[in-house]
């Protein structure tokens, strides 16, 4: 739950609360303060009648009010006590009950008790306290919603610096070149945060591109000491004064520094499509680098006796640079030769949509999650670096293509859609 | 040939050396760019080997300099730099080949050959050794005037060969000249050994000595010797 509803719901239901309770308890002490004094009021009425009655010597005729009723009965032998009540008598004119406060006393007229009752209507009173009360309702109940919108208003200001600030944090890639900045804040607390936020950020960064220098760096600086290498141990190769023995060490050495040359490299390439090195894009035509790629391979095709089943559209173009597009073919129908069964088959696809290989190969169903993963490697061959699909990934993220792998038919199926690169760039 | 050789990583260089006196050339060394600036003042070279990163400048301006200077010596480029930008660079400059560290010393040599069969034989362009003879611009190769039929892999292994003739030339280098990058040198093994045992049979049938031999575990050698 946002915080927002979170604390405008909080503020609601307290102000229902309290609200319906102060209703409550302001109808009742309204109530108790016109009883009061209508009371007050029949208290004066009783001694106006008692004088009115006194001087009249009568008790026959009692006087007559619209809102009032003097009824005098003579007493009997129970002497009632002086009291007030509320009570509902019956209206002739309106056919309704109306509500009456009563008072009953006792009065001694020429010697004789009487006992006198005052009726007052309260229907007046009545409907100014449910008006009154209604009122208020209203009031207070357009006080809340106006205090509800206020609130939800200038919070949703004061916190949308906050939420920007999550937006961008969570859009944040170290690897683009992009400026981090915040929005300033009125509010301190929110300043403070953007404030140890975007010193953090810089910090990271700096940390990060220091690092990556310094393996670019490295990667660079380690090509010259393996030159140095391989060409001493090739130099002490053609010496001619060493058995077997040393020979096959020496071969060794060489054959280790020369993958170590490979890895290097490949890694080298990795970091500078990272680093969108390769800005210069082109029209490459798949297919001749397709065709390219399968005479380069021709041996190892022919070995396999692979079947080669080619699909491809003429005319297909991607937008992209060469040298990338090259090493994005190579990778993929390189897996595919190379995991190959003798007379597999290798199937390629190419259409303005997408670029398919499929291959029949030895293992299953390859796990999707390692696929990508830098030096992965099916155990049946070793030799290999894990490195070429590592570099077909990150080549079609940095295009924005994406890739898909599958296994039907018993072939390992590599499909790239490069559509959105038409749109896109 | 008289080459120059512009590298600051001394080891390197003195390698290059050893491999290229081997050869029967006349090397020089130059450690910066300013030495460098200063022999190609002076002097006439058939071949420069130039690293581009030197301590004070870059290879690259040495090349543009030289060319300004319509010296006609061929260039080869060997740096540390491997993208296709830094390649394309090179080559546009007016160096002839671009190798990139580590390189094998074979490979280095077999283009110092290509250059010198360009300087010395303008023209005629050929490359005769005992009974065999190469026509590099066609393609073709001869035994005893007979035309051999190889593969353009199995003709590359020859040439390349020929180049580096009475030295241990290794399956890597091997691979790596006939593949390139392409193929993984593992997988490639394999055939360099299939196209060595098609070549070896065709030179035999021509009439040629079985001059192929096998060094254990590490490549072959082409021995005239």
């Amino acid at each position: 739950m946002r915080l927002l509803t979170k604390t405008t719901l909080n503020l609601l239901s307290i102000s229902l609360f309290i609200f319906l309770f102060g209703v409550v308890a302001f109808y009742y002490s309204l109530r108790i303060q016109v009883n009061r004094n209508i009371n007050q009021e029949m208290e004066k009425r009783k001694l106006s009648i008692i004088s009115e009655l006194e001087s009249a010597h009568s008790a026959n005729k009692p006087p007559v009010n619209q809102n009032e009723i003097v009824l005098i009965s003579p007493l009997d032998q129970v002497k009632p006590r002086d009291s007030y009540s509320d009570t509902l008598i019956y209206n002739q004119a309106e056919k309704r009950y109306q509500i009456f406060r009563q008072k009953g006393f006792v009065q001694k007229i020429d010697n004789r008790e009487y006992y006198i009752q005052i009726f007052k209507s309260l229907e007046e009173t009545d409907n100014l306290i449910v008006r009154i009360v209604i009122i208020m309702t209203i009031m207070v109940f357009m006080l809340i919603i106006a205090l509800l919108v206020v609130n939800r208003y200038s919070s949703r200001r004061v916190w949308s610096v906050f939420y920007d600030t999550v937006a961008k944090i969570t859009r944040y890639d170290l690897n683009s070149h992009e400026e981090f900045s915040l929005e300033k804040s009125d509010v301190s607390e929110f300043d403070d945060l953007n404030r140890v936020l975007q010193a953090m950020t810089v910090r990271i960064k700096n940390d990060y591109l220091n690092l990556k220098e310094y393996t670019e760096n490295a990667s660079h600086e380690i090509q010259t000491p393996l030159a140095i290498i391989s060409s001493k141990l090739e130099l002490l190769l053609q010496s001619g004064e060493m058995n077997e023995k040393q020979y096959k060490a020496l071969a060794d050495a060489y054959e280790a520094s020369i993958r170590l040359s490979r890895y290097n490299k490949t890694l080298i390439l990795l970091a500078k499509i990272e680093n969108k090195q390769f800005p210069e894009s082109q029209t490459v035509s798949p297919e001749i680098i397709i065709e390219h790629q399968l005479e380069n391979l021709d041996d190892l095709i022919r070995d396999k006796k692979i079947e080669i089943i080619k699909r491809i559209q003429t005319g297909v173009n991607i937008q992209m640079n060469p040298y990338l597009a090259e090493m994005l073919i190579v990778n993929l129908i390189k897996n595919a030769v190379r995991h190959n069964i003798t007379n597999g088959k290798l199937i390629i696809e190419v259409n303005d949509r997408f670029l398919k290989i499929a291959n029949t190969g030895s293992a299953g169903q390859l796990d999707t999650n390692l696929l990508f993963n830098r030096f992965y490697k099916s155990s049946s061959s070793p030799e290999s670096l894990g490195l070429g699909l590592a570099i077909v990934q990150k080549i079609c993220s940095l295009y924005g293509f994406t890739i898909h792998y599958s296994y039907e038919d018993e072939m390992h199926c590599m499909q790239i859609n490069h559509k959105v690169n038409t749109d896109s760039l | 040939m008289k080459i120059l050789i512009i590298e600051d990583e001394r080891t390197l260089s003195d390698s290059i050396v050893e491999y290229l006196d081997g050869e029967g050339h006349l090397c020089e060394v130059v450690y910066t760019y300013h030495e460098a600036e200063e022999k190609i003042d002076f002097y006439q070279y058939d071949c420069m080997i130039i690293d581009i990163n030197l301590p004070d400048g870059s290879g690259l301006d040495l090349i543009k300099l030289s060319k300004e200077k319509s010296i006609s010596s061929g260039i080869i480029i060997i740096s540390a730099r491997n993208s296709l930008e830094n390649r394309i660079e090179g080559l546009e400059t007016g160096a002839d080949h671009y190798l990139t560290k580590p390189f094998h010393l074979a490979e280095l040599n077999a283009h110092l050959k290509s250059i010198h069969r360009r300087i010395s034989y303008s023209g005629s362009n050929e490359l005769v050794v005992n009974e065999i003879k190469l026509i590099p611009d066609e393609h073709i190769a001869y035994v005893n005037d007979q035309k051999l039929t190889l593969t353009k892999k199995e003709y590359e292994l020859l040439l390349f060969f020929l180049s580096n003739k009475n030295r241990i030339i290794t399956k890597a280098g091997l691979a790596e000249h006939l593949w390139g990058d392409y193929m993984d040198s593992a997988d490639s093994y394999d055939f360099i050994y299939t196209h060595i045992k098609n070549l070896r049979r065709e030179l035999l049938k021509k009439g040629c000595p079985d001059y192929i031999k096998t060094i254990y575990g590490l490549g072959y050698k082409f021995d005239l010797t």
